[in-house]
C-alpha cells in the first residue's frame, strides 16, 4: 500500500472517530407452562394448545382480560350446524374428536355413508379421470370450504377479534409427552436496553378451550426473571376459590341439536 | 490491420459453429441456465406457461402435478429468433435432450440435481393448529391429517402424539448432504481437530420436496391453491442449494431412544410459533433443551466450564465435541449458551 493511502485511510478513521460500544444483548428469561389441569378432580392433559405470552399483568391487560371472560364460543357441534352438515357428518367429526376433515383418512365404507364425502368422491372421479385413490385421499379438495376449513377460519377470526390490536409477544404450544409450552428469550424489560432482571407478564390460551361440555380460558400473571427459569400450572378454581394470580373463565358449551351418533 | 478484422470473423463464425454442435455436457449447463429470475421472465405469471396438472400427470405422478416443462408457446413469442438459430438452436437444450426438429425426449422434470431458485414458504405455526394425530398414512399417495389439537382425556400410558411432523419429516432412507451450520458472528478460536464422527440417516429427518405433500389439501379451495404459485414459492437469491441439511450439532440422532419418545415441539419450541422458516434467525431447537435438562446438562456444563479454563490458562481453547464437529467446536461459545 502506498504511503499516500496509510495516510489516507488514518485520516479517514481518525476523522470518524472511536468505534461505538456495541449493544448490550437484552435480559432474557424463560417460561414453562405446564398443561396438566386437575378437572372435576381427574388430572387432564392440555396437549397441543397455544398460549400466548402478552407484556404487563392482569391490571396492565384488563381490557384484554374482560373480553376473555365475556367471550361467547361457538362450539364446533353448533358451528356444522350452522353449516347444514348432515348428521352423518357431524358424527364423523365427533367418532375421533376431530375439528375438521383434515383430521384423518375416510374409508372407503365411510365415503359411502357420509353424503358430503358421497358428493365430494364423485366430483373428484370425474376431475381425476377416474383415479380412484386420489379421489379418495383429496377428498377435501372437493368439499365445500366452510366444511373444511371454516371452523378453524372462525376461530381464527375469534382470535384476533378478542386480542384486537393486541401483538403478543410469543406464542407456544403444548407439547403431547410433557405437556409444556415453552416460551425463551423473553426480554424481560420492554425496550430491552433497561437493566431490568424481572418483568411482569400474562400467560393466555385467548381462545377458550373446549373440554367435555365446558369452555375454558386462562388469564394468569407471571413474573419472569433473568436468573431461573419461570414456571407456571394451569388450574380451575375449586369451590369457588379463585385461583392465585389468575382469572379463569369456565363456561358451558352451547348445546346444539346434532342428531344421535352411533355408538363407536 | 484488416487481416486481424479478418481473423476475429473467422475465430467468431467458428464459435458459433461449435456452439450448434454442442455436447449433452454442455446442453445440461444450457438448461442449468434458465432462470426464472430475468427481467422478463419475472413479468409473467407462472401460470401462463406452467399448466396445471401437466397431460402427463397420470404416468408422471400417480396425482395431478406440474410433471412437464412448459409447451413450445410459452416461449416462442419472446424466443422466436432462438428457436431457429442454427441446425441445433441452444435454446431447444433448455428442455431437450437432444437440439433437433425430432429431438422429442426432454430431461426428467424437474431437474433435482440443480440447484434451487425459489424457497418455500410453509406457515408451521398455522399448519401446527391444526395439526394432530394421524390414524393411518397411505405410502401411494401423501396424505396429510391436521386434526383438532384435541382436549382428549388421555391415559398416562398413551404413546406420545408427534403432531403429525412425520407427515412431511421423515428419517430418511439415505444420509443426505449436510454441513456445519455456524453462526457468521463468532469467530473460531482454534484450528479444527481431525473429523472422525461421521452422522448416519437416522441422524436426519428429510422435508417435502414434492407438491405431494401440500396437493392433497391445496389443490383447489384451500388457498393458496395450485394456480398460485406465488403463495408458496419465492424467488430467491439464484441460485441457492435446498437439499443440503446445516445443523449446529451434527452428534444429534433424532432416532436414538432417548430422543425418539419426544414430541418434536418439546425440542423444537420454535417451530409453533413461526410463520416462515426464513425469519428464523436462531436455531429453532434451543440448547437450553438439552443443557438444562439432567440427560445433558452435566457435560455441556462440563464442557463450557473447559473452554473458560483453557482459555484463561492461556492455552490452546478446548474444543467443544459432546454435542459438536469440530468444525463448529473450536468457535467462540454463543451467548445463547450462557443464558436462560
Amino acid at each position: 500500500m502506498s504511503n499516500f493511502s496509510c495516510h489516507f485511510l488514518i485520516a479517514m478513521l481518525l476523522l470518524l472517530g472511536p468505534l461505538p460500544a456495541a449493544p448490550q444483548a437484552p435480559a432474557v428469561g424463560s417460561l414453562e407452562v405446564s398443561g396438566r389441569v386437575k378437572i372435576d378432580g381427574k388430572q387432564e392433559k392440555l396437549s397441543r394448545k397455544r398460549f400466548y405470552l402478552l407484556r404487563g399483568g392482569l391490571n396492565e391487560n384488563k381490557e384484554l382480560v374482560a373480553r376473555l371472560k365475556a367471550v361467547e364460543i361457538t362450539s364446533r357441534d353448533c358451528f356444522y350446524s350452522q353449516m347444514n352438515a348432515s348428521s352423518e357428518f357431524i358424527c364423523w367429526l365427533k367418532a375421533e374428536n376431530c375439528d375438521s376433515p383434515y383430521c384423518r383418512d375416510a374409508t372407503a365404507e365411510e365415503v359411502e355413508l357420509v353424503p358430503e364425502f358421497l358428493t365430494a368422491y364423485k366430483k373428484g372421479l370425474k376431475q381425476f379421470r377416474g383415479r380412484t385413490a386420489v379421489a379418495q385421499d383429496w377428498l377435501t379438495t372437493n368439499l365445500p370450504p366452510n366444511l373444511v376449513s371454516g371452523y378453524y377460519r372462525q376461530r381464527r377470526a375469534l382470535t384476533d377479534n378478542l386480542l384486537s390490536d393486541i401483538r403478543p409477544l410469543q406464542s407456544s404450544m403444548t407439547d403431547s409427552v410433557t405437556v409444556k409450552a415453552i416460551f425463551i428469550d423473553i426480554p424481560v424489560s420492554a425496550d430491552g436496553t433497561n437493566p431490568k432482571t424481572s418483568g411482569t407478564f400474562l400467560v393466555s390460551n385467548i381462545l377458550p378451550i373446549e373440554f367435555g361440555n365446558k369452555s375454558y380460558v386462562w388469564a394468569c400473571e407471571v413474573e419472569i426473571g433473568t436468573s431461573k427459569p419461570a414456571s407456571l400450572r394451569l388450574q380451575v378454581p375449586e369451590n369457588n376459590k379463585p385461583v392465585k394470580n389468575c382469572e379463569v373463565a369456565v363456561r358451558d358449551l352451547p348445546v346444539c341439536k346434532t342428531g344421535s351418533c352411533p355408538p363407536k | 490491420m484488416k487481416n486481424r478484422i479478418r481473423l476475429f470473423l473467422i475465430a467468431l463464425v467458428a464459435a458459433f459453429s461449435a456452439a450448434s454442435l454442442l455436447p449433452v455436457t454442455t446442453a445440461q449447463k444450457r438448461r442449468d441456465n434458465f432462470s426464472h429470475a430475468t427481467a422478463s421472465h419475472k413479468k409473467i405469471d407462472c401460470s401462463s406457461c406452467h399448466k396445471v396438472p401437466t397431460a402427463n400427470w397420470i404416468q408422471a405422478r400417480g396425482f395431478p402435478d406440474v410433471a412437464d416443462y412448459p409447451g413450445h408457446d410459452s416461449c416462442i413469442q419472446c424466443h422466436r429468433n432462438d428457436f431457429f438459430r442454427g441446425n441445433r438452436p441452444a435454446i431447444c437444450s433448455t428442455c431437450h435432450v437432444t437440439s433437433s426438429p425430432r429431438g422429442e425426449a426432454r430431461f426428467a422434470f424437474p431437474v433435482r440435481s440443480r440447484s434451487q431458485e425459489f424457497s418455500t414458504i410453509f406457515p408451521h405455526d398455522v399448519h401446527q393448529n391444526l395439526i394432530a394425530s394421524s390414524k393411518k398414512s397411505r405410502s401411494d399417495v401423501a396424505v396429510a391429517h391436521f386434526v383438532r389439537a384435541g382436549f382428549k382425556a388421555a391415559a398416562d400410558d398413551d404413546k406420545p402424539q408427534f403432531n403429525n411432523c412425520a407427515i412431511c419429516h421423515a428419517t430418511p432412507a439415505e444420509v443426505p448432504k449436510f454441513e456445519s451450520r455456524i453462526l457468521g458472528s463468532l469467530q473460531p478460536l482454534t484450528d479444527a481437530a481431525a473429523e472422525s464422527f461421521t452422522p448416519t440417516a437416522a441422524f436426519f429427518k428429510d422435508a417435502p420436496n414434492t407438491h405431494a405433500s401440500c396437493f392433497n389439501c391445496h389443490y383447489q379451495n384451500q388457498k393458496p391453491n395450485r394456480t398460485d404459485c406465488a403463495g408458496c414459492h419465492v424467488l430467491t437469491k439464484p441460485y441457492f442449494e435446498s437439499n443440503v441439511i446445516k445443523r449446529f450439532s451434527l452428534k444429534f440422532n433424532h432416532q436414538d431412544k432417548d430422543h425418539i419418545n419426544k414430541d418434536c415441539t418439546t425440542c423444537h419450541v420454535r417451530i409453533t410459533q413461526n410463520a416462515d422458516l426464513k425469519t428464523m434467525m436462531n436455531a429453532d431447537v434451543p440448547i437450553l433443551t438439552c443443557s438444562t435438562s439432567s440427560c445433558h446438562g452435566d457435560n455441556i456444563k462440563t464442557e463450557i466450564s473447559q473452554r473458560e479454563a483453557s482459555i484463561t490458562a492461556s492455552q490452546p481453547a478446548f474444543q467443544c465435541t459432546y454435542c459438536h464437529t469440530p468444525s463448529i467446536g473450536r468457535f467462540q461459545i454463543p451467548p445463547s449458551h450462557q443464558s436462560r
